[in-house]
This record gives structure tokens, C-alpha cells and sequence, in this order.
């Protein structure tokens, strides 16, 4: 359990330093960990290769990055730990690579996740972008291939975009290195606690189930008072996901508090 | 060489003679326990058999018992008695029930095989036919702990392929809550879960149109004196008196129910539509994919186009071009877009 | 602030209770509502400049490449220019690494090993094997995997490969695999290991699993050589002069395309059965066609594949040599243990028209297929005692022409029949130990990598068994 949980202190890291060993992180050296998500085919190890220096070969196709690449950068005399999480479409299925992504993001509590996500094809990656921000308070959106976006004569009101998703949103070109330096900003800025984010979190009724997700949803409420998003441990209930069932029974849910 | 030879002899005689009796590893041992399995098995599909009758109200008897395990009476009479010396099972009179232990044991059989046929369909290329044979086995081989990770690993299922519910870990099952026949509306789907056998001539009379428990059908029409079903594409006409003794399980979720009949597969390239749902038949990882592709009702999605032979076929949905194969594209229900 | 463990299960039974009501199916509603509001967001943040650009070049060019008529021309073409590219440009640089690791630096470490007093055992196992193999693997491999992975990675960077996979997948689903089997099929007409690595673009278990399993029968850049020099020899004598050389290359093309052929027929009958329970799931994105970045393709190309096939090759190259070099000195009797081997091994080798010769390079050529021609000559000469030729027993060597090969091999007692069914085992055996350890690697299973070891083998003989007893009738 996380020393620093006991005061809010907003300059304090926020990642579950126990959860993290769990999964291979060793944070010795490292002040901040980021974790980097994001749909396949979307730059994401070109991003990932522009704020480690590392080079890291970016495939085409999904499934390149196998396995977990990590890395490490200093911005502003902090030592950030970053890792390279599968690129995956979604965050729900049962596949190995959503599961990876999911705990680590869910359980290991980075303190940043960058979403990768293709300015492009904006609808289809919102689809993992939302359900990254319905488990982490603290995210940072990189539009990336936003000058494939101007080719196209796409634009996006980002601003407007960092305003409905309640977290800072960076427009980059991650091969040409257009918009790292505003990223590493960004990051730097949800890590040490000046920026707060406020998640978008969905909403909408979803057909049929509203009554059984608002019934655990108060059961959760009182049981675990502080819990960010009950609706999502909710729904994860609902679909008999394994890994959180075993996570509420247990009290562990609590521990994801900070 | 006479007694090189007497000596070889022995040996070979040693060496067979371990052979067989060679405590866990011989082949006396290999067979008792095939023996013994059989009897576990016996045992077992037993009880499920008492379970299946108990669920669809139905009453077993010895010679239902000895059907369901094609073995002679006396054998499943001595099963019937080695259960109730086990405290499984209860006779009263010619009537055969479970006790609380035999339904949660005949339960934890159950779970496993409707488990295991949920994995075979989700997981695995292994077509419709072969699943329920391949369960059968398996349900006998699955200790506690297997079950629950493989429980687990399919996200905790609530149905089998079949739409039957699958039991819980601590062996709970819903009632099953039928419903009379004349009491469905028009175009409901549903499922018969129970014919009564009293009176019997009713009983016959819906035997002999083909009825029996676990069919699909679907109400066409009903008035005063008629009542028009369809069941496994055949249309059958049965009288309201009859109908009575029909029990139904209206099916909520099926496909058919989804109106258009029109798939994906139909549109040529260049066209769109909007997709209005997916058939069943799209199981497991298959169809997690698609709904992540984006390919949920409402979307609208256009043909792209085909591939130098024909299939798959490249649609853009969402911002993104996703090729399908036709065995997918048949399976998504769309409406046109110039007809909405 | 530590939370006592909650022992109320009251939670977990309420939801289970209440997942009854809400149905399996429910899964579903979420992605859709997940979707729906993504789009509501995405409605108020996307505007689209006018009308999207006149001129979509990404269909332009999706038209063409799928177009029956030109589609098919265009694949050909391009897949064959890569390959022919790095035929021809790989031979300068190859020569040119011979001679400097092999001609130069073997010849000097040799003399600066006899020059300090090295005793000639330490000398022979690490400079004649371990080194020497070493060197050969690096000359023979390097030049034309750094030509035909950064094209290969240049063309799947652009886009392009997507579309084959698109365009193949016909012929592949009736195999029971993918689409994108074509492409790790064709990266292993590379590098066998690499064409393993490549199966990871592949997300359904079962379909990748076949594409490792099969990549084996791709032809691979170690095992082009041979297939040249031996239908040089073998098969372009059989006709005029004139036409040998199209009759040689024929026979090479037919080998490769029986190995395409092979691994269409494997994949069909592993999917129908071992791998029947495996998990199947099609997917197929074609991403929007990108400008290639040449100096980073060329970088990281480098760096991931050559470079990793390479280091992972050489690792098993050196004990490989020292292996060869031991087996062709050590003797018992004055008889080495490769002529032990070759002897007990000769019968079988002959009656399915090979020889121990042949069987025992195999064998102890593991590492890479480059070395087996290398391991071939040196042990012929070792065998027939045939002088003039090499460097010394246990040392291999490269004969620069061609009519000296013949007449070496012939006096092997090499046949026609030895020739064809060399082609054919070196399409056919097991794959060499980099591909074996990278497949294990890859499917972290001993099952499927001995699946995938043994059955290649298998193959071999019985089909050399077969050619070999038809030959006989027929002769």
C-alpha cells in the first residue's frame, strides 16, 4: 500500500507502488510511471520512442509490440518511468493484451496514462479512450498523426475536446517530433498534481440494465465510499469479470483510493 | 543354451507378469480404474438424469433411468442403490429423487458440461454437432478448480450455446418459470419446456405432431378456435384445449427477433447501410472483435470494396476500413439506408 | 488508509443474483452506448474542412491493387523485384565479406595461432570450426537479409502488405488460416525465424499457430544456394547446354512452389486436426496508405530483424562449427566419427535415395542451412579422400567453380536421383535451431515447436522414399 495515500499532497506520486512490483515495475530510480495505451496502428510506439529516445520498430499492423517495452525520460529534473502497454481496441474482452493493459492501468495506478489515439479515426479511438478514463483519474490524450488529419482536411476543436473529456488533450505529429515537448509538459503536469482531471465518465443509459447497475452501484457506494467510479466496478460485476469480482471480495478495490 | 534359454523365459515371464499386475502403473491396476470410472460415470449420468427430470417436472423411473444409460434394469437398479447408499438419491415408491446432496452434485455435472460447451463454442472451430459428445466426456474429467478458472476465463457465463442456464459455483440454478402457450402474443418466440402427459390421449395427440420439450417455436396467430405455431419450419395447427397442456418459455433476446432479414453480405460495394444487430451465431472473441471494429446497431457502414477473389470484403465503419469475410458479413443484419 | 478486508460477499451475491435479470447478451448494449456517446463527442469536436479532398488516393490506389485484372500482376511483380533485388544485390556485398572474414582474417588468425605455438586441436576447434562458421553464416546471411527486410518493411510501411493479405485470404480461409499468412509465408522465403516473428500480426491464436508451424516450407535465403548449385549441376546437365540454365532455374521455382503447396495442404490438415480447439477469430484492418519513412525503415529494420536473426544464427553457428570440426578429427581407430556416422547411417540414407554424407551434414549443420553445402564438400572430401580440394579435414570450404563441385560431388557417388532428392530434403527437413528456438519463443509450447520440428522431417523422407523407389522403376 501506497505510503503517500495518507495526506493529499499534490505533489506526491500516485501509483500503487506494491501493485506495480506485482507486475515487474521496479520503480527504484523513477519518481512518476507512465503508462502509455492505445488502439493499434496509432503511432503509439513512435510516441513512445520520441519521449524515450529509444527506437523502437513501428509496425502497421496490431500485434507488433508484444510483450511490454519500457523505458525512462527526466523532464524537469523528475525521472518518469514509462511503459509501453499492448495496442489494443478495448479494454472489456477477455484477450491477454486487454487484460495486461487493463490491470496495469487499473491496478498498478500509473501516474499518467497517455492515450494514444489517431486524429484521424477520432470516433473509433474515443471508443478506448472512454473506457481508459472510466479507470484512472489521471490521463493525458495525445492526438497523434494530426498533420494525416490536416492532409485529410480533418480538424479538431482540441481544446474543446480537452474541455468535454476534462484532460489535457496535445495535438502531435510524433514522427516529425511535432508537439513531444507540449506532451512531456502535460505529463509532467497531471504527475505532480498542478493539473486535476476531471474524467469524463459515461453516462448514457445502457438498454435493460439500469436498475440492476444503480442497485450495486449504491451497494458499492456504501461499502466503499471513497471509490471514484462505482458505476464501472458496477458494470464490471454485471459482466462477471473474474479479476474484479475477486477484487471487491477481497477489499482490494478499497486500496485503489488516493 | 538350454538354460540361457529357460533363463530368457523367466525373465520375459517376470517382465509380463509385472506388466500386468505392477501396482498403478500394471495393466490389472489401468483397467480397474477404467472400470471404476465407468462406474463413476454411471453414477453420474445418473443423476443427471433425476436432475433433468426433476427441472422439466417429469417423473423418472427405473426404466427411463436404464433408457438414459442404455444399460439393463438390473444394472440401474444397482446404480439406483448404490446412489441412495451414498445418500443421493431417495425412492419412494416407484419415484426416484434427489436429496439436496445428489442435486447439487447432479449440479456440479451440469456446470461443467454446459461450461464446457460454452468454451467449445467461443473458443474453438469445433462445429454445433460435436460440442454436447465432447462435453459429455469432458464433464466427467474437470476437478472443482479447473471449472472455476475455466468459469472465469469465459467471463463467468450465465447460459450455455443452448440458452439452458448454467449453474453457479455454489450450484444455484433459476426455476425455470414457464408460461401456457395461449398465453403468448403474436410473433413471440419462445421455448417449450414441459408437456403435461395427463390426459394421455392430449399427450399423444401433441407427441404426434412432433412437439417435445426444448423446441423453438414461434406464435404465428391465435384466436377462439385456433392457435397457428411454427417449429422447426414447419407450421402446425393445435386446438385451444390442447394448447393447455403445452408449457413455453417466451425467449427474449433471440435473433429472430431481429426484423430485418436483409445482411451485410447483400450490399454491393459503394452502398451503404446501417447495421441493426448481430446474429448469435457470432460467438466469443469473434464477436468482441466486431464490437470493438465499432460494428454495433446504429452504426452505418459501407461496402468499400472487394478483394481481388471476391471475399473478404473491406467496409469503412467508423473512420476505419475493416475487411470481413462473408462468413461474418451473412451473420450482420443491416437495413439499407434508402429504405429507412 | 488501509481498508480492513471486507469478508461480505453481499456485493458479489446481489450482482450475481441480478446478472440472471440483466442476460449474457448485455456486453453488447455497453459497447453500444460506449460508441454512441464517442460519437456525440466526436460530432462536436470533428469538422471537416469542405468536401473531404476531391481526390481520395487512398481508394485510387485500393482500387487497383484489388482490381482482378491488375491486382494480381502488381503482387507478383513487386514481391518478385524485392527478391530478385536481393539475389543480385546481395552477391557483391557477400563476396566482398568472404573474402575478408573467410580469405583474410581465417588465413592470418591461423598463422598468428601457429606463430604464438597454439596447439593444433585448440586452433582447429576454434579457428577451422568455431570462427570459420561463424564467418560464413555472417557473409552468407547478412547481405541479403539487410537488402530484403528494410524492402519488405518499406512496403508494409507504406501500406501495402495489408492489401495481400486482403487479397489472398480467399485461398487462405479454405486452408483454415489467414489472410495474413501469405505475408509471414513470404517474409519466410527470407528468414524462417523471421517469418516466425512475423505470425505476431496474426491476433487469432489458432491462425497463428499455423503460420508458425508452417513457415518452415518457405524456401528460405540459406537454402536458395543450394537449390541453385544443385540444379546447376543436376538438373541443367539433363538438356542442351543452351537451355540449362532455364531448366535449372525451373526446377528451383518448382521446389519453392511445391514448398508453397506444402504448406497450403499443412495448414489445411492442421486446422481439421490438432488444432481444431484452438481459438479462431478473423480480423483484418487496412490502415490508410502512409509515406514511407526510408531512413527509419532502413534503421529499425536493421536493428529488429537483420541484426536479431543475425546475433541469435551466430550464437548457434559457433558450437556448430566446433562440433563440425570435432567430428571430422576426433578419431577412433584412425577412423574420424563423421566417417562412423556416415557409415551406419549410409544404407538408409541410400535407400531413400540420399546419402550419409548428406544426412550427417544435416545433422550437424543445424545452425543455419548456409553451412550445409560448406559441410557438404568438406565431408566428401573426407569420405572419398579425394585430394586437391579444401583446406584440411574438418575445415569447410566453398568451391568457386561449378565443375569442380560436379566432379567433387560426383565422385561422392552423387546421381541425378541424389540431386533431386537433395532439392527436395532441403525444402524438407526440420527447420534450422535459430527458427526452432525462435518458434518455442514464440508459442512458449515444446508441443507445437516438435510439432513443428518433426513434421517438416517426416515429410522429407517419406517423399525422398517415394521419389527414390519411383525412380527406380522408371530407371
Amino acid at each position: 500500500m501506497n505510503s503517500f495515500d495518507n495526506e493529499k499532497c499534490a505533489n506526491c506520486p500516485a501509483h500503487n507502488l506494491t501493485n506495480l512490483v506485482k507486475l515487474g515495475i521496479d520503480m527504484s530510480n523513477f519518481d512518476f510511471v507512465v503508462a502509455l495505451a492505445g488502439n493499434p496502428n496509432t503511432g503509439k510506439s513512435t510516441v513512445f520512442n520520441s519521449l524515450t529516445g529509444l527506437r523502437q520498430h513501428t509496425g502497421n499492423w496490431p500485434g507488433k509490440t508484444v510483450g511490454r517495452a519500457e523505458g525512462g525520460f527526466i523532464y524537469s529534473n523528475k525521472r518518469f518511468k514509462i511503459v509501453d502497454l499492448p495496442g489494443t481496441y478495448s479494454l472489456l474482452s477477455t484477450s491477454t493484451d486487454e487484460e495486461i493493459a487493463r490491470d496495469f492501468i487499473l491496478f498498478g495506478q500509473p501516474d499518467v496514462t497517455v492515450i494514444v489515439i489517431d486524429a484521424t479515426r477520432l470516433e473509433r479511438n474515443l471508443n478506448l479512450a472512454l473506457q481508459v478514463l472510466e479507470i484512472t483519474d489521471r490521463a493525458v490524450l495525445c492526438l497523434n498523426l494530426i498533420d494525416e488529419a490536416k492532409r485529410h482536411k480533418i480538424k479538431i476543436d482540441d481544446r474543446n475536446l480537452s474541455k468535454v473529456l476534462g484532460i489535457p488533450v496535445i495535438p502531435t505529429a510524433a514522427r516529425q517530433g511535432v508537439g513531444i515537448q507540449e506532451l512531456l509538459k502535460s505529463i509532467y503536469d497531471v504527475a505532480s498534481g498542478s493539473y486535476i482531471c476531471k474524467p469524463y465518465r459515461i453516462s448514457s443509459d445502457i438498454k435493460g440494465v439500469n436498475k440492476a447497475v444503480e442497485e450495486i452501484n449504491r451497494m458499492l457506494k456504501q461499502k466503499f465510499p471513497n471509490l471514484p467510479n462505482t458505476r464501472w466496478i458496477a458494470l464490471r460485476l454485471l459482466e462477471g469479470d473474474q479479476r474484479i469480482i475477486d477484487a471487491v471480495r477481497s477489499g482490494e478495490i478499497a486500496e485503489l483510493i488516493h | 543354451m538350454n538354460d540361457n534359454l529357460i533363463v530368457v523365459i523367466l525373465l520375459l515371464a517376470i517382465s509380463i507378469l509385472a506388466f500386468i499386475f505392477y501396482p498403478e502403473k500394471g495393466l490389472l491396476n489401468k483397467w480397474r480404474r477404467i472400470k471404476a470410472n465407468n462406474e463413476k460415470i454411471l453414477l453420474e449420468d445418473a443423476l443427471k438424469h433425476l436432475f433433468e427430470c426433476e427441472y422439466n417436472s417429469t417423473d423418472c423411473t427405473l426404466i427411463s433411468i436404464s433408457g438414459f444409460l442404455s444399460t439393463s434394469q438390473g444394472h440401474s437398479s444397482k446404480i439406483i442403490v448404490k446412489l441412495e447408499e451414498m445418500g443421493l438419491v431417495k425412492r419412494i415408491g416407484t419415484k426416484i429423487h434427489l436429496t439436496p446432496e445428489g442435486k447439487s452434485y447432479a449440479l456440479k455435472i451440469i456446470r461443467i458440461h454446459r461450461l464446457w460447451e460454452k468454451h467449445l463454442a467461443d473458443n474453438t472451430s469445433i462445429r454445433e454437432e460435436e460440442w454436447h459428445i465432447l462435453a459429455e466426456l469432458e464433464e466427467h474429467k474437470l476437478t472443482d478448480d479447473e471449472v472455476n478458472r475455466l468459469a472465469a476465463k469465459l467471463g463467468n457465463p450465465l447460459k450455455d450455446p443452448h440458452g439452458d442456464p448454467i449453474p453457479t459455483e455454489n450450484v444455484e440454478i433459476p426455476e425455470q418459470k414457464g408460461i401456457e402457450l395461449t398465453d403468448l402474443k403474436e410473433g413471440d418466440i419462445a421455448k417449450i419446456y414441459h408437456i403435461e402427459d395427463q390426459p394421455l390421449e392430449v399427450f399423444s395427440k401433441l407427441t404426434s405432431l412432433g412437439l417435445s420439450p426444448g423446441m423453438i417455436i414461434r406464435l404465428i396467430e391465435k384466436n377462439t378456435t385456433n392457435i397457428r405455431i411454427e417449429c422447426e419450419g414447419e407450421e402446425l395447427n393445435i386446438s385451444p384445449i390442447l394448447s393447455f397442456n403445452i408449457q413455453v418459455v417466451p425467449i427474449g433476446d433471440s435473433e429472430e427477433l431481429i426484423e430485418s432479414r436483409d445482411t451485410l453480405s447483400n450490399i454491393p460495394v459503394g452502398e451503404e447501410a446501417v447495421i441493426v444487430g448481430l446474429s448469435k451465431s457470432l460467438r466469443g472473441q469473434q464477436r468482441r472483435r466486431l464490437l470493438d471494429f465499432g460494428i454495433v446497431p446504429g452504426t452505418v457502414i459501407k461496402a468499400r470494396l472487394k478483394s481481388l477473389s471476391g471475399d473478404p470484403t473491406a467496409y469503412e465503419v467508423r473512420g476505419t476500413t475493416v475487411a470481413l469475410r462473408k462468413n461474418q458479413s451473412d451473420k450482420i443484419f443491416i437495413k439499407r439506408k434508402n429504405l429507412l | 488508509m488501509k481498508i480492513e478486508t471486507i469478508h461480505d460477499n453481499s456485493i458479489i451475491a446481489t450482482a450475481n443474483k441480478l446478472r440472471w435479470e440483466v442476460g449474457d447478451y448485455f456486453h453488447d448494449s455497453l459497447i453500444e452506448s460506449i460508441y454512441k456517446e464517442a460519437e456525440v463527442i466526436s460530432n462536436k469536436v470533428v469538422t471537416t474542412e469542405g468536401k473531404k479532398s476531391q481526390f481520395d488516393f487512398d481508394k485510387f490506389i485500393d482500387q487497383i491493387v484489388t482490381n482482378k485484372w491488375t491486382g494480381f500482376p502488381i503482387m507478383f511483380l513487386l514481391l518478385a523485384s524485392v527478391f530478385w533485388i536481393t539475389i543480385i544485390g546481395a552477391n557483391y556485398p557477400s563476396g566482398l565479406i568472404a573474402s575478408v572474414l573467410v580469405d583474410t582474417i581465417h588465413p592470418f588468425l591461423k598463422n598468428l595461432a601457429s606463430s604464438i605455438n597454439i596447439p593444433w586441436y585448440i586452433n582447429g576447434v576454434l579457428i577451422d570450426g568455431g570462427y570459420l562458421a561463424m564467418a560464413w553464416v555472417v557473409s552468407v546471411m547478412l547481405p541479403p537479409m539487410a537488402i530484403f527486410f528494410p524492402m519488405f518493411t518499406l512496403l508494409e510501411d507504406f501500406g501495402y502488405l495489408p492489401r495481400v493479405a486482403f487479397n489472398m485470404d480467399n485461398i487462405y480461409r479454405r486452408v483454415g488460416a489467414h489472410g495474413k499468412q501469405a505475408l509471414t509465408m513470404t517474409m519466410g522465403f527470407g528468414c524462417n525465424a523471421a517469418g516466425v516473428i512475423a505470425a505476431r500480426i496474426i491476433d487469432s491464436p489458432r491462425e497463428r499457430l499455423i503460420a508458425i508451424i508452417t513457415n518452415n516450407f518457405s524456401l528460405c535465403n540459406g537454402r536458395w544456394p543450394t537449390q541453385i548449385l544443385i540444379a546447376t549441376i543436376f538438373i541443367g546437365n539433363l538438356v542442351p547446354p543452351i537451355y540449362g540454365g532455364i531448366a535449372s532455374a525451373a526446377a528451383v521455382v518448382s521446389v519453392a512452389l511445391l514448398g508453397i503447396f506444402f504448406s497450403l495442404v499443412v495448414s489445411w490438415s492442421l486446422s481439421k486436426t490438432v488444432l481444431k480447439g484452438e481459438a479462431s477469430a478473423f480480423s483484418l484492418e487496412l490502415p490508410p496508405y502512409r509515406p514511407p519513412r526510408i531512413l527509419q525503415t532502413l534503421y529499425t529494420s536493421l536493428i529488429d530483424r537483420t541484426l536479431f536473426v543475425l546475433w541469435r544464427a551466430i550464437v548457434f553457428a559457433i558450437p556448430a562449427g566446433i562440433v563440425i570440426w570435432l567430428v571430422a578429427n576426433v578419431n577412433i581407430q584412425g577412423i574420424s566419427l563423421a566417417e562412423y556416422f556416415i557409415r551406419f547411417v549410409d544404407p538408409f540414407a541410400l535407400f531413400i535415395g540420399l546419402n550419409g554424407v548428406i544426412i550427417l551434414a544435416y545433422v550437424i549443420a543445424i545452425p543455419a542451412n548456409e553451412i550445409v553445402i560448406p559441410t557438404v564438400l568438406m565431408l566428401t572430401v573426407l569420405v572419398t579422400g579425394v585430394t586437391g580440394v579444401g583446406s584440411g579435414s574438418g575445415v569447410m570450404f566453398e568451391l568457386n567453380n561449378i565443375d569442380d563441385v560436379s566432379m567433387l560431388l560426383k565422385a561422392g557417388g552423387w546421381t541425378t536421383l541424389t540431386g533431386i532428392n537433395l532439392m527436395l530434403f532441403s525444402l524438407l527437413h526440420n527447420p534450422c535451431s535459430t527458427t526452432i528456438f525462435t518458434i518455442y519463443k514464440e508459442t512458449k509450447s515444446w508441443k507445437w515447436t516438435l510439432l513443428a520440428t518433426l513434421l517438416p522431417i517426416m515429410m522429407g523422407i517419406t517423399i525422398c522414399l517415394l521419389v527414390a523407389q519411383l525412380w527406380r522403376i522408371f530407371t
